[in-house]
């Protein structure tokens, strides 16, 4: 892999991903059985709860019989999914039946979660104990900006108050992949960096997670114990405030960078330390079937290629910055415009028409969201043609051959070609052909092999 | 049938509107204990919240002389009390026990004033009913954003006849919002009303034979979401009768005679509706030959 | 009416040349009948109505004598030359009414017409709906040619099929040209001052029907007043001043010549039309009312006729038309098509005729105060009014539980077990609220379910659910039906349209009243038993697997046809008892 991939998709890929061993750890938790149920998809979810009980493994002729002639392959996904996170194990007998039964450490927990619902090993805050604890309203607002000052400054880390807890070290690890320093001119968003501002917040979060956890050990923390710390903490109630006296000194650390990203709100009391957490925080489980957005979209295109965005964030005009032309700036509105310098600027930077699509319709105003299409067509259909105009000629670096020493040797070395897929052209009259650079060196040996 | 913007948010997203027979008639005199069948709606509840993060539950008690709300999983000041945690109660039911007591004690209450005598032990679904697609109509009707929402009746205790136009309204109301109900009879009889009431609006009916294995049938069929449900196949009802039963004798009839005023059903011929009280004509049939008929008649009437 | 007859002296001419043979002649509903005076003379003549094609008759006022010419419908004309014009159209308005009445006649002679007399159209229809239709070509050869059914038997329960057609036949009306009147232009000679107008029926009759005005003027000025020459005259000097768009002359030459001043000012009959109408509007919005409004008769609004809009002065308003309500007019009256059928030359038959129209669709508006009155009702806020007291009798459901136990059978009686139930309350109560305690201090009990149970439980659901798709097919959208052989499946079906089809003939056969229904009743008992011996042969010939699936099929229609052979034979016996015991009077009409 060239580069950092962007698609958080979601945190349970991650999680299949860890050795089984670790796999098996993590299901000690009660709360990491449940989020993972959540992350599962529903015919799994179905595929669970009705072997919470069995203790014998089940034929899985017997669970295919519940599902229709069109429901076959979400049979066969669920099944694999489940096996993959080592929830399900597989068992084939000597009539050549499969059947399956369920982590014995899973059902467990699960079944103990079911009837107690399960305790947060947190001690919530006491009525009696005087601290005010803000809003639901307030905690969002809490959590949204500063969500959107840590995406300000990892984009531009000239800009915006600078964020106590996480590290400028930290703040790199997060920058990898989305700017490029190369330039004496400071850093620059790469194509990535695009793709990342235009995610909904989830994906952003899921991204930014998942880089915090992968760069765990260089901090010397287990991932593992960082993932169930997370996902416990998604199953604490938002606006509740929880005593920090229950947790370990690296849980303490980890809270301390997520109340940065908005996740948690700290708040010291008279002799204790709470904390609180936010929608971000609860969210983090949501299970993985709605990656599309939940909030409601604010930006107005009309056909004349004018775009009103109601927003007063600063975060989201320097997001409509990446492809429009920021033409005023009201209290609570945005006037830009797309225009062909301002589209090509963002292709330049390697956004993708069909992300900027995306992303108006994800986030076009509800009264516009109704209507179908939802962007109008001459605008979508345009941005799709500016891009084209630039994507007329392609680049490939190639290598050029001549000179063969016979026909055999040419065809040969063009068949090579082929099987690599790396012929560009050929000319058999004049035995001249150019393949791709990237196949440059087989082709060397295999001409030299010829030669022989 | 599901719009553009509740595909937004996910498929199996759905809100859960459980009505739990309360009726003491019911419970004192069936197989199963009250608090091992609260035992195994507890636990199934529990399960569906923990499907999905945004699932949601409401529970609404179906008395013999009232109803009402006793749970919300959507509001906030159902986080239980301590006490309930202690004891290894999901945190969340705090509440619901609570007030489920409240709810029982106001409904004996109720009860005092009125003659038991001549009412059938029925509890009081049609209330619940509605109680539950009000709900439902206000979730619709918060923006285009919501869970998809289903009926779940636990009921035990037999129809009552006397809710039957109430009961019915209820049911149509719920084809019309597309709401499924679903049912799942514990009771010894057959419940009719249920029985229609999942056929005509698409919901599954269900009776458990082994009443100490509910949780199994409620995960089973009724944890089922609704998106699911398109893919996967539940029981179904090996037929539906949709034979009537005469009025006069309560035989099931194939041919018969139906007031055209109350569209009552009687298996014979007879002077005058014994439900509305409309006087009919003479039947056709009777016109070609009225004396013999009324020859005939005269001993039976 | 029937009694009603008209007799005139005339004359009698079997042709134009013919000098005639004096008489009298009769008229009556049905008939007209010549007797002439010379018992001898063989020109006696009997016409029914019903022949009559059509009649002319003489205009007024020329120079002809007063000749009724009927046409009979074998094209042969009979001429009767009237003493006076008065009885000649006494004698032609009795004949038209007469020949109004035949019109409706017939159609109530087609329905008791038998199969004989059936049009060939019909015939036709018929054969094209057997074509299109396999279905119904199976059923029909299987019962019709077999003689189950008589061909007017089975289509009799299909009339729909029939009737769809025979709508489309229907007579339309003749229209009207859309040359507007005002569009007559005068054409000169060119050498004199002098304008001619050009003036046929059609013309008339148009200018009639879109200027009440004028028509009422005609009626009440010719030919007491003036000549029909000087009428039109004067109306065309009208119109030229109009035309001219001198309003200053056309106002003093209305003040000089009164009947002049009739064309000229707006017209009275007109706008009174239209406020009735206006009232007639539904007030809710209606847009299909509102399109053929023509409010402008009562405001004085828009363009001048020739598209001019020049301004007059205010005081010679009333001798100013706009376009706008002379193309409104306009298409009202060729909306409204040529609603007389009267093909008169005579000018004052036409404005008479027209006049009648009118005042019948006035009657026509008093009905309308009904449906005024129930606007008045929707216009008000409904929910703010006192409920309507509708003389409907109210339905009463003494006790609703008679309504719905029905359905519970006997099984409900159980439980309303009375007085013991009312000491069981308390205890009851604190039953369950020993439950919730015990649920409170000991929370849910655990193990929930026993593993046993469980699996029990989820593999008795699977095996449900593995029986109903084996019942029900793989694909529960595809029935059992889809599932056997086609040749069974075919003939499963057609013998539940042909046992539909066999029903259907025999409860509508009831109550017996003719002998014929007897034995069509017959006719059809004996192929009922023979359907039902075929649906027994089939249900045996099915391979074993599915024969119990084809019975269940089977059953409701044996069912049907069992209430059936029940019905028959109950029947039979009633009637052979009261033969033997009513005695022969008291048989209804027609049964043997």
């Amino acid at each position: 892999m060239p580069q950092v991939k962007i698609i958080a998709k979601n945190f349970m890929d991650m999680v299949a991903s860890l050795p089984a061993i670790k796999l098996d750890k993590l299901y000690n938790n009660v709360f990491i059985c449940e989020a993972i149920l959540r992350s599962l998809p529903p015919l799994a979810k179905k595929y669970v709860l009705q072997m919470l009980y069995t203790d014998v493994p089940v034929p899985g002729t017997m669970m295919e019989e519940w599902v229709l002639a069109d429901g076959v392959s979400k049979h066969r996904v669920a099944i694999d999914r489940l096996i993959q996170l080592r929830i399900f194990s597989e068992m084939v007998d000597r009539k050549n039946q499969t059947s399956y039964s369920l982590n014995p450490t899973f059902q467990n927990n699960l079944r103990k979660h079911i009837i107690s619902g399960g305790v947060l090993p947190r001690e919530p805050m006491n009525s009696d104990n005087a601290i005010k604890l803000p809003s639901l309203l307030e905690l969002e607002t809490y959590a949204l900006r500063q969500w959107e000052c840590f995406l300000l400054q990892l984009i531009n880390p000239s800009q915006g108050e600078k964020l106590a807890g996480i590290s400028p070290s930290m703040m790199r690890i997060f920058q990898r992949g989305l700017l490029s320093q190369r330039d004496k001119d400071g850093p620059r968003l790469t194509e990535s960096g695009f793709q990342f501002l235009l995610m909904d917040t989830n994906a952003q979060l899921w991204y930014i997670i998942r880089e915090y956890i992968s760069n765990a050990e260089e901090r010397d923390v287990d991932p593992a114990d960082l993932i169930s710390f997370l996902l416990e903490l998604s199953f604490h109630v938002t606006g509740e405030a929880y005593n920090l006296n229950t947790l370990t000194e690296v849980q303490k650390n980890t809270l301390k960078d997520l109340a940065d990203l908005g996740l948690v709100k700290l708040q010291q009391g008279r002799k204790d330390s709470w904390f609180i957490p936010t929608k971000l925080a609860t969210n983090l489980s949501v299970s993985l079937t709605d990656s599309s957005v939940r909030k409601e979209g604010y930006v107005v295109m009309e056909t004349n290629f004018r775009m009103y965005a109601y927003s007063t964030s600063k975060l989201q005009c320097e997001i409509l910055r990446l492809f429009a032309r920021i033409e005023y700036q009201l209290p609570n509105l945005i006037a830009a415009a797309i225009t062909k310098e301002s589209l090509y600027n963002a292709f330049d930077n390697g956004i993708t028409s069909d992300q900027i699509i995306t992303f108006l319709q994800q986030n076009s105003h509800p009264r516009c969201a109704d209507r179908i299409p939802s962007i109008p067509e001459n605008v979508t259909d345009q941005i799709r043609l500016w891009e084209a105009d630039l994507k007329r000629i392609e680049m490939t670096q190639a290598h050029f051959y001549d000179e063969f020493p016979s026909k055999d040797v040419f065809e040969a070395a063009c068949d090579f070609a082929r099987e690599w897929r790396g012929l560009l052209w050929e000319d058999s009259k004049r035995m001249r052909l150019v393949v791709k650079s990237e196949i440059h060196n087989q082709m060397r040996e295999f001409l030299h092999s010829q030669s022989k | 049938m599901a719009s553009v913007a509740s595909k937004l948010y996910s498929d199996d997203v759905s809100l859960l509107v459980l009505l739990l027979d309360t009726n003491p008639f019911f419970w004192s005199s069936t197989s199963i204990k009250f608090s091992q069948f609260l035992s195994h709606v507890f636990a199934f509840l529990n399960a569906v919240l923990g499907l999905n993060q945004l699932n949601q539950v409401v529970v609404i008690a179906t008395g013999y002389s009232s109803c009402d709300y006793i749970y919300d999983s959507s509001s906030t000041s159902n986080h239980g009390s301590l006490e309930s945690s202690r004891i290894g109660l999901p945190a969340l039911f705090g509440s619901l026990i609570e007030k489920l007591e409240d709810f029982i004690t106001k409904d004996e209450e109720l009860i005092k004033e009125e003659e038991v005598e001549d009412r059938i032990a029925s509890s009081l679904l049609s209330g619940s009913l509605s109680m539950a697609l009000c709900y439902i109509q206000r979730v619709f009707r918060s923006g285009n954003i919501h869970p998809q929402p289903r009926i779940l009746c636990l009921q035990g205790s037999p129809d009552g006849p006397e809710q039957y136009v109430a009961v019915m309204n209820s049911i149509f109301s719920a084809q019309r919002l597309m709401v499924p109900i679903d049912s799942c009879y514990i009771g010894a009889q057959n419940s009719a009303f249920l029985q229609q009431a999942s056929y005509i609006t698409g919901g599954v009916h269900h009776t458990p034979k082994q009443l100490d294995g509910l949780f199994q049938y409620l995960t089973t069929i009724f944890a089922t979401d609704l998106h699911s449900r398109s893919f996967v196949q539940l029981p179904k009802p090996v037929g539906v009768d949709f034979r009537a039963s005469c009025f006069c004798h309560k035989k099931t009839i194939d041919m018969g005679y139906i007031c055209s005023v109350c569209l009552s059903i009687f298996c014979a011929h007879h002077k005058k509706c014994s439900t509305c009280g409309s006087v009919f004509g003479q039947s056709k049939l009777d016109d070609a030959s009225p004396v013999s008929n009324k020859k005939r008649k005269a001993p039976e009437t | 009416m029937a009694g009603l007859q008209l007799e005139k002296r005339v004359k009698y001419k079997s042709s134009v040349k013919d000098p005639g043979t004096p008489g009298i002649l009769r008229l009556r509903e049905v008939m007209l009948l010549f007797v002439p005076e010379d018992p001898k003379s063989d020109s006696k003549l009997k016409v029914q109505t019903q022949n009559i094609k059509s009649q002319k008759s003489t205009k007024e006022g020329s120079n002809k004598p007063p000749w009724l010419n009927l046409t009979n419908k074998q094209g042969r004309s009979h001429i009767f030359e009237f003493e006076n014009y008065q009885d000649m159209h006494a004698c032609r308005e009795f004949i038209a009414k007469a020949l109004a009445k035949c019109e409706e006649e017939p159609k109530k002679l087609a329905v008791s017409t038998s199969a004989e007399q059936l049009s060939i159209a019909d015939l036709e229809l018929r054969f094209k709906l057997l074509r299109e239709n396999s279905e119904l070509q199976r059923l029909h050869k299987q019962f019709v040619e077999s003689k189950v059914l008589t061909e007017d038997e089975f289509w009799a329960t299909r009339k729909k099929l029939l009737g769809k057609d025979s709508i489309r036949k229907s007579k339309q009306q003749v229209g009207l040209k859309s040359m507007m009147v005002s569009g007559i232009k005068p054409s000169t000679d060119g050498r004199t001052n002098r304008v001619t107008f050009n003036l046929t029926p059609e013309i008339i009759f148009q200018i009639f029907a879109e200027k009440p005005a004028v028509r009422q003027a005609f009626i009440n000025y010719v030919p007491s007043k003036m000549t029909e020459k000087d009428f039109w005259t004067k109306y065309f000097r009208a119109e030229y001043l109009y035309s001219t768009k001198n309003t200053a002359v056309a106002a003093a030459e209305a003040a000089e010549d009164e009947e002049l001043a009739v064309f000229l000012k707006p017209d009275e009959i007109l706008a009174r039309e239209t406020r009735q109408k206006i009232r007639r509007v539904d007030p809710t919005l209606d847009m299909e009312a509102d399109q053929g409004d023509d409010y402008t008769h009562l405001m004085d609004h828009g363009i001048q006729r020739d598209g001019t809009s020049d301004i007059v002065e205010p005081h010679n308003d009333q001798f100013k038309r706009s376009l706008v309500q002379d193309l409104n007019r306009h298409a009202a009256v060729v909306l409204e098509g040529r609603s007389i059928d009267v093909e008169s030359e005579d000018t004052r038959t036409v404005a008479e005729a027209l006049m009648r129209v009118k005042q019948v669709s006035k009657a026509d508006s008093e009905a309308n105060q009904e449906r005024l009155e129930r606007i008045s009702r929707v216009a008000g806020m409904e929910d703010l009014q006192a409920p309507q007291n509708f003389p409907l009798a109210l339905l009463s459901i003494k006790d609703p539980r008679d309504y719905f136990e029905s359905q519970q059978g006997n099984i409900l009686n159980e439980p309303r077990g009375g007085g013991g139930l009312k000491r069981n309350i308390h205890e009851a109560y604190e039953l369950l609220k020993a439950s919730i305690l015990e649920i409170k201090t000991e929370g849910l009990c655990d193990p929930l379910i026993k593993p046993e149970v469980a699996l029990e439980v989820f593999s008795s659901l699977t095996r449900t659910i593995s029986t109903a798709k084996n019942i029900i097919g793989k694909n529960p959208r595809e029935s059992f039906l889809d599932r056997l052989p086609k040749p069974t499946k075919d003939q499963v079906l057609h013998h539940w349209t042909s046992i539909q089809e066999l029903l259907r003939h025999f409860w509508s056969s009831y109550p017996i009243t003719t002998t014929y229904l007897h034995t069509k009743v017959g006719k059809l008992k004996d192929a009922m038993s023979n359907t039902y011996s075929q649906l027994e042969a089939m249900k045996e010939s099915v391979q074993s697997d599915l024969r119990h699936q084809v019975s269940l099929l089977v059953r409701p229609m044996q069912q049907a046809l069992d209430a059936a052979f029940q019905h028959y034979e109950a029947d039979l016996q009633r009637r052979t008892t009261k033969s033997v015991g009513g005695g022969g009077g008291e048989r209804p009409n027609g049964y043997v």
